[in-house]
């Protein structure tokens, strides 16, 4: 069995212009208002301070999410002092769960909602929070943390299907010239459990290997192909710790437990994007994957990045969401959380609090129309 | 033949029979003499014999034209509103199965999408051309769906674009945001336009078959004909005639008009009622089923696109399940009881068996999801080989088509008859209702002349 070479960058290249072309000119149909003055005046509608009762406003989700919501909750506190936020890392389908059942005021999420969320409940919006990403890390006994694998898809695709055992399989040590490997097997980590994390990580595989895309695909939940050395770990936390104490793994990771993984002594590799270049998951490169999808963004602000146009993006962005009714109990309490949410997307999108977990600040454009969606809480 | 040469007892003002005594005790000047009450019959029953031409015209214009406005204008209206709604959700269904077809989707199921697209696009056309004045609601559904159509294919024109250029991913998600549009927006405006024409229509067949003016009728026939037998027996002891031709004739043209008038009404209120309950009924619970299994199938390919884990999916179509059926309370139980020793029973029967069929590959779809065998679960949505679901269901969705279109049938040939059977009764009444005015006239100005 052999997977499909990689597409040409070539190829990508004449298509990421059709697509830039074409976005521009289908912006203005799909995404209406987003660059409208209404839409620019809609932050100015917004409350700027919440309403004077104290108040306690409950986050669940996204583990992922969950550090930066501390912080938030923190200094939104301090500033406000009459509204407490309380939060809580159970997963990003907990927070969907608890957002619709309207037992939290806030669902954290590393995923948009599905049609199926959706259409079965209409009052459920998903606004972007910050730009995230995820980054593949591995443990190569002797190589210098300064030396960064460059790997791509296909052969992420191939050492996870288990068709390249050894770390210096030609496949690798093709991509990476000058850098010595040792003959060590490959240990492929994956998540124990349903996670946005897979559906990230397959989602790559499955955009740059048409046979893993065919065969295995991408999902929440993935049939991993039988290799007799992986293992499965349950959350971010547990990838981290799990490859930190088996030499030869590599294992996708959210870019916030990137400090950890680092930490622990895990390499972090530069990923081949569309255009065959090789990048790190750094604000730069978030920032240009995400750029290119902006002019793209539907009004609900639901859209996947993965291996998009932008020649020095990263390859493995994503939105992170906070799941919200637009239909909340009072006034005060729409009130109370319009105000939190748009703090969030500005000043909480501040370098001070994005760079403790690595993410990117959102868009001026995508504010505008997360603005718009936060006014839509009643 | 009316006329006599011996003068009439009533000159003589004295009590005769027939006249109740009290009437002498009254005052002088309340007293009428013949003549002058003669003569206030005369005008009394014209005027009666008038108004039963003028109401019973009137009367049978509004139902006959309810009735032909049932068969010409509402029926197809509400048959395009549905057409409206299913060209929609199929076009919805078409495009993301051609995105999970892959980058070549084929020229058939674009054609598909994009007749679907006219289609919907013509029928909106045609509602909006339709609808009356004065019906915010309706208008502002159409002006939805107008609204919203281009927005829609901007999307599925996105996700197009996306996945022919490899952004697969992108690609999915405009897939979504189109079927949330489609969903959320367009589709239950498209309910609403439909839900409305079927109110129409039921309310123009509910006035075509209505009994308060029928009644009416019914009221100024019995008093009409007790005046003209209480007249004709007041003149025959008054002025010792046993018949007045006249008012015979008079008679006559009201019980010939009055028996036309009813059995028209009986039949076309026989023949509307029977296609309402063989036509309409079972029509409309198989249109309904047509639009849930749209709905359904749209779960099973959007469950394999968003690839989620959630159980959203797989919840609404076992909703829907449930509704559409066969089983107790059901759709298709509903059409297929209604729908017996009718044409469309073969059909009906056959859906049924379809709709286990689709429902077993469904449960096969939703565990392949569990399993994350997104190979097998792409093949058995839109492979077209026996025992997919996408053959599956469209072996559903078409004698689902067959059956619909002969209750359609039922209900279009029972409303015409229904209409017919008002055919000229309109004008017959009018000339009856002339030629008793006349008669009335004519055969007491005959007794009038006999007082000089």
């Amino acid at each position: 069995m052999t997977l499909a070479s990689l597409r040409l960058p070539e190829l990508s290249l004449a298509a990421a212009a059709a697509l830039t072309v074409l976005a521009a000119g289908c912006s203005a149909a799909s995404s209406p208002g987003l660059t409208s003055p209404a839409a620019a005046s809609v932050a100015s509608r917004l409350p700027a301070t919440p309403a004077a009762p104290s108040v306690t406003l409950n986050e669940t989700g996204s583990t992922l999410l969950f550090p930066l919501f501390r912080s938030w909750a923190s200094a939104y506190h301090q500033q406000f002092g009459q509204v407490t936020i309380t939060t809580a890392g159970t997963g990003s389908g907990a927070g969907i769960d608890a957002a619709s059942k309207g037992t939290a005021a806030v669902g954290a999420s590393d995923a948009y909602l599905s049609s199926g969320n959706l259409v079965s409940d209409p009052r459920l919006l998903n606004i972007p929070l910050a730009i995230s990403a995820q980054q593949v890390n591995y443990d190569v006994p002797g190589l210098s943390q300064k030396v960064h694998l460059r790997l791509t898809g296909s052969v992420l695709a191939l050492m996870y299907a288990g068709l390249i055992s050894y770390w210096d399989d030609p496949a690798i040590t093709s991509l990476n010239p000058g850098v010595r490997l040792r003959h060590l097997r490959v240990v492929p980590i994956h998540r124990q459990e349903s996670s946005g994390d897979t559906f990230l990580f397959s989602s790559y595989l499955a955009t740059s290997d048409a046979t893993w895309n065919s065969s295995i695909g991408y999902g929440t939940t993935v049939a991993w192909p039988h290799v007799s050395t992986a293992l499965a770990e349950q959350g971010n936390s547990g990838m981290v710790s799990g490859c930190a104490r088996t030499p030869g793994c590599v294992a996708y990771i959210g870019i916030s437990y990137l400090t950890s993984a680092l930490g622990l002594g895990l390499g972090e590799a530069k990923l081949a994007n569309a255009h065959g270049q090789f990048e790190l998951p750094d604000a730069q490169s978030i920032s240009a994957a995400a750029a290119s999808f902006v002019s793209l963004l539907p009004a609900n602000e639901t859209i996947s990045m993965i291996n998009g146009p932008a020649p020095s993006g990263y390859p493995i962005v994503n939105y992170e969401y906070a799941i919200v009714s637009r239909v909340q109990p009072s006034a005060a309490r729409a009130r109370d959380l319009q105000s939190f949410l748009h703090w969030a997307i500005t000043a909480g999108n501040d370098p001070d609090f994005l760079n403790q977990v690595r993410f990117a600040h959102l868009p001026g454009d995508v504010v505008t129309l997360a603005d718009a969606q936060i006014a839509r809480i009643r | 033949m009316a006329s006599t040469t011996t003068p009439p007892a009533a000159r003589t003002r004295v009590p005769v029979r027939g006249v109740p005594l009290a009437r002498n005790a009254l005052p002088r000047r309340w007293q009428a003499s013949t003549p002058r009450l003669i003569a206030l019959m005369m005008v009394a029953l014209v005027v009666a014999a008038l108004a039963w031409g003028a109401v019973g015209a009137w009367t049978v214009s509004q139902h006959s034209a309810a009735a032909s406005n049932v068969v010409s204008v509402r029926e197809p209206l509400s048959v395009e509103a549905r057409g409206l709604y299913q060209s929609l959700s199929d076009a919805d269904v078409t495009a993301t199965t051609a995105f999970l077809s892959g980058p070549r989707e084929s020229l058939a199921m674009r054609q598909r999408y994009q007749a679907d697209i006219a289609q919907a696009g013509a029928v909106l056309a045609d509602l909006s051309a339709a609808a009356a004045a004065g019906e915010p609601q309706l208008d502002a559904s159409l002006r939805t769906v107008a609204t919203g159509l281009p927005v829609y294919t901007g999307y599925v024109a996105q996700a197009q674009t996306d996945f022919l250029l490899g952004y697969q991913l992108t690609g999915g998600s405009f897939t979504q945001v189109a079927s949330e549009q489609m969903h959320l927006v367009l589709l239950p405006a498209a309910r609403a336009i439909y839900n409305q024409a079927n109110a129409d229509l039921a309310a123009r067949s509910a006035q075509a078959t209505g009994l308060p003016w029928i009644a009416i009728m019914l009221v100024i026939f019995a008093c009409l004909g007790f005046g003209l037998y209480r007249a004709q027996r007041w003149l025959s002891r008054r002025t010792r005639r046993t018949f007045n031709v006249g008012l015979l004739v008079t008679s006559l043209l009201l019980a010939m008009s009055g028996i036309w008038l009813l059995t028209s009404f009986y039949v076309a209120r026989s023949d509307l009622q029977s296609a309402e309950v063989h036509g309409s009924a079972p029509e409309e619970a198989l249109a309904e089923s047509a639009i849930a299994i749209q709905h359904a199938r749209g779960d099973e390919i959007l469950n394999l696109i968003s690839r989620s884990g959630s159980t959203s999916f797989s919840g609404d179509f076992n909703a829907i399940r449930n509704q559409v059926g066969p089983g107790p309370g059901a759709l298709l139980t509903a059409a297929a009881r209604a729908n017996q020793g009718s044409e469309a029973a073969q059909p009906t029967a056959a859906a049924q068996a379809d709709a286990r069929a689709w429902y077993a590959s469904g449960d096969k779809v939703f565990s392949l999801d569990v399993a994350a065998s997104y190979r097998a679960e792409t093949g058995l949505v839109i492979g077209t080989g026996h025992g997919s679901s996408a053959a599956a269901f469209a072996q559903l969705e078409s004698d689902l088509r067959t059956a619909i279109a002969d209750d359609q049938g039922v209900f279009s040939s029972g409303a015409a008859a229904g209409a017919n059977a008002f055919t000229g009764l309109e004008a017959a009444i009018i000339v009856a209702a002339a030629a008793m005015a006349a008669g009335c006239a004519w055969g007491l100005a005959q007794r009038l002349r006999e007082y000089g």
